[in-house]
């Protein structure tokens, strides 16, 4: 068994680290992606107008009631045709992860004392100017961590993706399986690559949430 | 300059301010007292429109900036300029945390065109140096006393060159020893020839710097008077009952 593992690693090591790659790259692509449709939509539940509230939050509560899985497969199957699987699974994973990310945002903004904005507007600043110079370099020491754990909880949700081989690590998963008969072993060697990528990723995401709260 | 008629204003079912009437005249002194929940702070939130009434009709300086009456509603287009003119100064301070000291100050004239950014700094510095801070210009407002963070509170609206100041209960939230240095600073506001308009539970301090005293209770203004006639022999028995329970 032990044997077993270290063989797998060995042999396969070129794969496994394409696989990683993959699953690393495809999480900061949703990551980055879902930031940027996150802030938009975000925007849109916080403006005035009703029907741009209404839309936010509407793409909120449907993507959020959905399992990702039957996302993915609505995205592959609309999208595959045109474009490659990986890039339809991206623009799916981005799709998700922008409704979270816009709930996270919310939540850092809504976390700053009323009496911030009231003190800024007291001042004569304006409402988009009291946003920029005041809210949102407030809330961002939330805001940053709280998607850095978003960015762990994607590395591990790309791992739906492999339904649809896209070469990420559970894809490479079933590679070796299929090429050495050793199913177990090369589920529990992908473990052990997706457990070193999110525990690192959060003991890096723990140590930034620390030099943010310096200032405090 | 500064002109309320008939304002009302309801947090829900709940009657904050009842048809309010009042005056304040340029360089005038006013301080409002009453028992918690009269309605004083929503009264003066009122006068920059940081709370919006719902109905009556507030002239600054003969300009109407917030009318509803009759169906016809209207609010001051211009907010941001029109809150220029007033500086307000809280009870909790309202500090921005994730700034220096200096940077405070400059914040608002600069971004709001007031100032150039080298005016803005040079202006806080004179600020800072009126009220011996100048030495904690580039530290965070985490290192500042409660009575230090209100004072630069204070000076953050001066930098604006306001015309009128609120103060909404401004030493509530100090410890004892701080109160102090915060009047002081107020009294040199007030001395300074500008009009203001402070709610406090200080009495003393109300009763030495107002040139009125407004009595509030239950959303209505019980009685406005001079402060030594209001502090010794109040004309309304309901303003008596409440000075001989604090004083």
């Amino acid at each position: 068994m032990y044997l077993s593992i270290i063989d797998i690693i060995v042999n396969y090591f070129p794969l496994l680290i394409k696989g990683l790659g993959v699953t690393l790259a495809l999480s900061a692509i949703t990551v980055v992606g879902g930031a940027i449709i996150g802030f938009l939509v975000c925007l849109f539940t916080m403006s005035n107008s009703k029907i741009l509230k209404f839309l936010g939050k509407a793409y909120i509560e449907v993507i959020r009631g959905i399992p990702l899985f039957l996302q993915l497969y609505i995205f592959y199957i609309l999208l595959s045709n045109e474009i490659s699987s990986f890039v339809a699974i991206a623009i799916a994973l981005i799709v998700n992860s922008g409704a979270y990310v816009a709930e996270i945002i919310r939540a850092g903004i809504q976390s700053i004392d009323k009496g911030q904005y009231e003190a800024s507007r007291s001042l004569g600043m304006s409402k988009r100017k009291t946003m920029i110079k005041v809210i949102l370099p407030q809330s961002i020491k939330n805001i940053i961590p709280a998607i850095g754990n978003e960015y762990v909880t994607i590395i591990k949700e790309t791992s739906l993706g492999s339904a649809f081989f896209i070469g990420d690590l559970m894809t490479v998963q079933k590679q070796i399986g299929n090429d050495s008969y050793d199913f177990l072993g090369a589920y529990i060697v992908v473990a052990i690559f997706y457990f070193i990528s999110t525990f690192s990723l959060s003991k890096i995401i723990s140590r930034i949430e620390r030099a943010y709260k310096k200032n405090d | 300059m500064i002109k309320i008629e008939n304002l009302s204003k309801s947090f829900g079912n709940l009657s904050v301010l009842k048809n309010i009437n009042l005056e304040i005249k340029e360089k005038e002194v006013v301080s409002i007292i009453g028992p918690s929940g009269s309605g004083k702070s929503t009264l003066l939130r009122c006068l920059n429109l940081l709370e919006i009434p719902n109905e009556g009709k507030i002239t600054f300086e003969n300009q109407v900036i917030f009318e509803h009456s009759n169906n016809h509603k209207e609010v001051c287009r211009d907010l941001n300029s029109f809150r220029n003119n007033i500086g307000m100064v809280f009870q909790h301070f309202n500090i921005f945390p994730n700034m220096t000291v200096i940077d405070n100050i400059a914040l608002a004239p600069i971004n709001t065109n007031k100032m150039s950014k080298s005016e803005a700094y040079a202006e806080a510095v004179v600020l800072l140096n009126k009220i011996g801070l100048i030495d904690k210009k580039d530290s965070f407002p985490n290192k500042l006393s409660g009575g230090q963070k209100q004072r630069l509170a204070i000076i953050r609206a001066l930098a604006m060159s306001p015309k009128v100041m609120l103060f909404d209960e401004p030493t509530s939230a100090l410890d004892p020893e701080m109160v102090k240095e915060v009047l002081e600073l107020i009294k040199y506001v007030a001395n300074l020839g500008m009009t203001v308009v402070i709610v406090t539970h200080e009495m003393r301090f109300a009763e030495e710097i107002s040139d009125r005293v407004i009595f509030m209770d239950e959303g209505k203004i019980v009685e406005i008077n001079s402060p030594n006639i209001l502090f010794s022999k109040p004309d309304n028995p309901r303003t008596k009952e409440f000075l001989s329970k604090v004083l």
